[in-house]
């Protein structure tokens, strides 16, 4: 038996690449921003921190692609497997998603906070996507309520086994595998609207929290002929279109949403590092004004074009050519990355007015559904001055969660108010303006 | 439970406005049981830990002091005709220092180590007298044009921080210290030399700086003009 460990141990990577997504977050690594996403579960009672460190200890090993440090090369950052004690739970704080250094916590490149019932966990985005942060999260959460004597709860959904050795699809870069097309799309770019606000400062990230119900917000789109997230992409359109009606700017700009896709759905993969890709749905109030059923009209078709096998094929294959051609492959670290970030600040970031991403419903077994109360996701801090919303739901609660680092809240606003006037019960919570 | 009188939405307990819009949430009949309801977030607000080079600050700071070290016992021991071993303990010590903020006390502020940078160098200035025939080049040249160049320095670091910050403006701060530095310099080298004070070449420096200075200003004055420059040379 201790032989086999010892073979297994062997086959374990000493390192790994960055995947094609997570080649990027590093290099926007500022003193004041990492690429940092948080995933929480509230559970039914008062966690204790010793016994969810027990659990983090146990579960994490499964999971070797979050046990790792970030490396430097000559050409490439890279993964290497973290030995070095840690990451340790901890109490969690007021301004979440605050920076993560590469040489700082140890080198993990995760967090673990804990505060009355809610767990929550803080991954670097170079890791892995918010469906393999919500694996680790879960697993994490079944191994402490089975600590905690519920032992009947049984591994499927989001939790793994943690006895068994991570498979190698868990590890791959999907993207290599499925970035096959035998053309490159051109991504079509164009400044969107940017949202004005004054930047709050450092070391603050402030969080607005809707909670409503599934069922009421799938009636409500319903009866607009679309999807929740259709809708609610729509709702955020709307909000930032009111919003840039608001700030009276001589010259209008198209509003956009950047919007991950969480590629699983299309490519048969189980890796639980990054695999998604971004799509752009928006209108451009150029044209003349938007009437709301003519936003979640323009959104619903162009999701049903932009969101099939074929489209996003032909989009990670355009996003996987830069990374393999040779000539860029050769050129040292450091020039990448000044050319990446300036990319990235003057086209990629002013590309979109702001990000949601939609993580659908939470699958976890069955027996273990009764200890949780909801879930919630944050996007992290925004990249430059504008909101990032995210949302998630279990049962039928739905959260949406706005995190931003700027002062106003006028497109969280405009966003809940049009959900209210249409006729959805939202409660709102918010870590704005109160100290300890 | 309570909800907002302009959104709509519901609060939560312990909310004392409405997130959105900051309108007070008011209930007069359950005034002490709000204050009393807890929020959903933690109160408490994080830092995260900061990165220490403390390996390279050991590593530099052991190589500085045994090139010093053995430099001493060499010129004491060997090679002791003359303290030339003073240089190279002057160099390690400048270096020290001049690393200080970038490995040492990362957090220090810029006038701070701006001065002590100054004081070093000139100590080092007054440490080579030893090995010169007099002192008097020193007080008369060299600590002046210390002085000079860190009060020159620490100015124009007070104006990038605290005035406005653009290409422009920055330039305006460098062209004019540049000029103040070339015109000091003269007088403390006419000064020095006996000669009486008169500027002839710093003029001409001050000449094109003022120029320089002049086309700035008229550039930050006219919004028209500064758009045109800004098209032609975009890149």
């Amino acid at each position: 038996m201790e032989k086999k460990n010892l073979s297994d141990k062997f086959k374990r990577k000493d390192w790994y690449q960055l995947d094609l997504s997570a080649i990027v977050y590093p290099t926007l690594q500022r003193r004041d921003f990492s690429s940092v996403y948080r995933l929480s579960v509230v559970l039914k009672e008062e966690i204790q921190p010793e016994v969810l460190q027990k659990a983090l200890d146990r579960t994490l090993p499964r999971f070797p692609t979050y046990k790792v440090a970030m490396r430097k090369g000559l050409f490439w950052r890279y993964l290497e497997p973290n030995n070095r004690p840690g990451p340790f739970v901890q109490r969690d704080v007021k301004n979440p998603c605050q920076p993560m250094y590469f040489k700082a916590n140890n080198r993990y490149l995760i967090r673990v906070y804990y505060f009355r019932n809610r767990i929550a966990l803080e991954a670097h985005h170079s890791l892995g996507d918010g469906t393999g942060g919500m694996y680790l999260l879960l697993t994490m959460t079944a191994v402490y309520l089975r600590l905690l004597g519920h032992t009947e709860i049984e591994n499927s959904g989001f939790v793994m086994d943690i006895e068994e050795e991570p498979a190698e699809g868990e590890l791959e870069d999907a993207y290599k595998r499925y970035a096959n097309a035998k053309v490159r799309p051109p991504r079509l770019q164009e400044k969107a609207y940017r949202v004005r606000g004054t930047a709050e400062p450092f070391y603050t990230l402030n969080i607005i929290d809707g909670i409503m119900s599934v069922k009421e917000v799938m009636q409500v789109a319903k009866g607009y002929g679309a999807t929740v997230t259709e809708y609610l992409n729509a709702v955020l359109l709307y909000a930032l279109l009111e919003k840039q009606k608001d700030e009276r700017e001589r010259k209008l700009r198209p509003v956009k949403i950047a919007m991950p896709v969480n590629l699983r759905r299309f490519f048969p993969s189980i890796t639980l590092r990054n695999f998604i890709t971004m799509i752009y749905p928006g209108v451009d109030p150029r044209l003349g004004e938007y009437t709301f059923g003519e936003i979640v009209t323009q959104v619903h078709n162009y999701m049903r074009y932009y969101i099939n096998e074929k489209q996003l094929r032909g989009d990670i294959t355009t996003n996987a050519a830069t990374q393999s051609n040779p000539v860029i492959r050769v050129v040292p670290l450091f020039i990448k990355d000044f050319v990446v970030k300036t990319f990235y600040s003057r086209v990629q970031d002013r590309n979109s007015s702001a990000g949601l991403t939609n993580m659908g419903a939470l699958q976890v077994p069955e027996s273990m559904k009764k200890y949780i109360d909801r879930a919630d996701i944050y996007m992290g801090q925004p990249f430059s001055r504008r909101t990032n919303c995210a949302i998630i739901s279990f049962e039928d609660t739905m959260t949406v969660n706005f995190a931003s680092s700027i002062v106003e809240a006028d497109v969280e606003r405009y966003f809940f108010r049009k959900l209210v006037r249409d006729g959805i019960h939202v409660k709102i919570e918010s870590n704005r303006g109160e100290e300890e | 439970m309570s909800y907002c009188v302009n959104c709509g939405v519901e609060l939560d307990a312990s909310a004392g406005s409405c997130p959105l819009c900051n309108t007070p949430v008011i209930n007069p009949a359950e005034l002490e049981k709000m204050m009393k309801a807890n929020s959903p977030f933690p109160g408490r607000k994080g830092e995260v830990e900061r990165v220490k080079r403390k390996d390279l600050g050991v590593l530099f700071s052991v190589v500085m002091l045994s090139i010093a070290l053995t430099c001493g016992i060499l010129n004491l021991l060997v090679f002791n005709g003359a303290p030339w071993s003073l240089a190279v303990i002057g160099v390690c010590a400048v270096l020290w220092v001049l690393m200080i903020p970038a490995v040492i006390f990362t957090r220090q502020s810029v006038y701070l180590y701006t001065f002590l940078d100054g004081t070093v160098i000139a100590a080092y200035l007054y440490l080579l007298t030893f090995l010169t025939s007099g002192d008097a080049w020193f007080l008369g040249l060299g600590l002046p044009i210390m002085v000079l160049l860190v009060v020159v320095l620490e100015l124009f670091i007070l104006c990038v921080r605290r005035l406005p910050r653009s290409f422009l403006t920055v330039s305006l701060y460098l062209c004019t210290a540049a000029g103040l530095l070339c015109m000091g310099l003269e007088i403390l080298i006419d000064r020095y030399c006996g000669g009486h004070i008169a500027l002839s070449w710093s003029a001409v420096v001050l000449t094109v700086c003022a120029v320089f200075n002049v086309s700035i200003i008229t550039l930050l004055s006219k919004r028209r003009l500064r758009n045109a420059v800004r098209r032609r040379l975009h890149f």
